[in-house]
């Protein structure tokens, strides 16, 4: 009798850098967007998302991989973005800028997104867990992971909003070029971390 | 109009979301009980009688499998379709989860017509 060993591949930088995984992205969002908000979200070209200004007094959303693949998926909005996107959840209600439903909907957001990414690439789909979200909301914060990383970033315009949506890879020692590690933190001013 | 259903997810957003989507998918019932977590759902479900479970499966203090397990284990909601509502859904999830009592499995994010068609036909005419 033989006996079949299937190994599951790993899923490697390269992939994660490639085109077919921005469409993935892209597929993702557009489909959280029309599904669940009813809005038609589309990628912005490189040279467009340039063009938009960073969110000064916003929310960020962040889910964690772990797993077949490290690294989390971000999301990044403004405050009247996030508004926009929890009114939408509850059916065109609408929601002062404080409500924590606000934190609540976006988090649930970019869970969908990070959910839906990885849910469709079959290296992954089975292989990689999501921490529950985390939402901060303050103003000209940066966020630096632990390990050395590699991030995508993509920017969707959806009603007369935008929102930008980071993919952020973990590096294995094997494919670091300089194992250094550097350091955690968040910077900036930050008014709120919920999760 | 139908009688309860229980809804089990720690957004209290996506509560409220499988709420307005369970109207306009036309399944509408009397009361709609909440929980945050698996733990909460037990004891509401110890105090109340609902005809259909719509479940999250990531959660704190007692997940959605540990939930289904919990349910079988202590006889509770006998013959009450669970319907699991989740992010995750790959396979081996979903394979579990029904091996476990679920009878329906739908992945966020889902519209009005997804629910009516995996829930419907699992309520009592």
């Amino acid at each position: 009798m033989s006996e079949l060993l299937v190994k599951a591949r790993p899923y490697s930088l390269e992939h994660f850098l490639s085109n077919e995984n921005l469409e993935l992205a892209d597929e993702t969002v557009s489909e959280v967007f029309r599904t669940l908000l009813g809005f038609t979200a589309e990628a912005l070209s490189a040279s467009d998302a340039q063009g938009v200004a960073g969110e000064q007094n916003g929310r960020t959303a962040i889910v964690g991989f772990s797993g077949a693949m490290r690294g989390y998926c971000g999301v990044r909005l403004s405050s009247p973005a996030a508004c926009a996107i929890a009114s939408a959840m509850l059916g065109g209600m609408d929601i002062d800028e404080d409500d924590d439903s606000i934190d609540d909907g976006v988090g649930e957001i970019c869970n969908m997104i990070a959910g839906g990414w990885k849910n469709r690439i079959p290296e992954l789909s089975s292989r990689c867990s999501l921490s529950p979200p985390t939402v901060i909301s303050g103003r000209d914060y940066k966020i630096h992971t632990v390990k050395p990383s590699v991030t995508v970033e993509r920017v969707y315009k959806f009603d007369v909003h935008t929102l930008r949506v980071v993919l952020d890879y973990e590096q294995r020692s094997a494919e670091m070029g300089d194992p250094s590690v550097t350091p955690s933190s968040c910077t900036g001013e930050l008014d709120r971390i919920a999760s | 109009m139908r009688k309860a259903v229980l809804l089990v997810d720690d957004s209290a957003m996506m509560r409220k979301v499988v709420s307005r989507t369970l109207k306009m998918a036309g399944l509408e019932f009397e009361q709609v009980l909440e929980a945050g977590d698996g733990a909460e759902a037990l004891t509401c479900l110890r105090d109340n009688n609902v005809e259909l479970i719509m479940c999250d499966i990531n959660m704190p203090v007692m997940n959605g499998l540990e939930l289904l397990q919990r349910i079988k284990e202590e006889n509770l909601a006998v013959g009450v379709p669970i319907v699991m509502v989740t992010t995750e859904g790959s396979e081996p999830q979903v394979r579990q989860a029904i091996l476990a009592g679920a009878k329906g499995y739908i992945r966020k994010p889902f519209s009005a017509d997804h629910i009516k068609n995996s829930v419907t036909p699992l309520l009592a005419p």
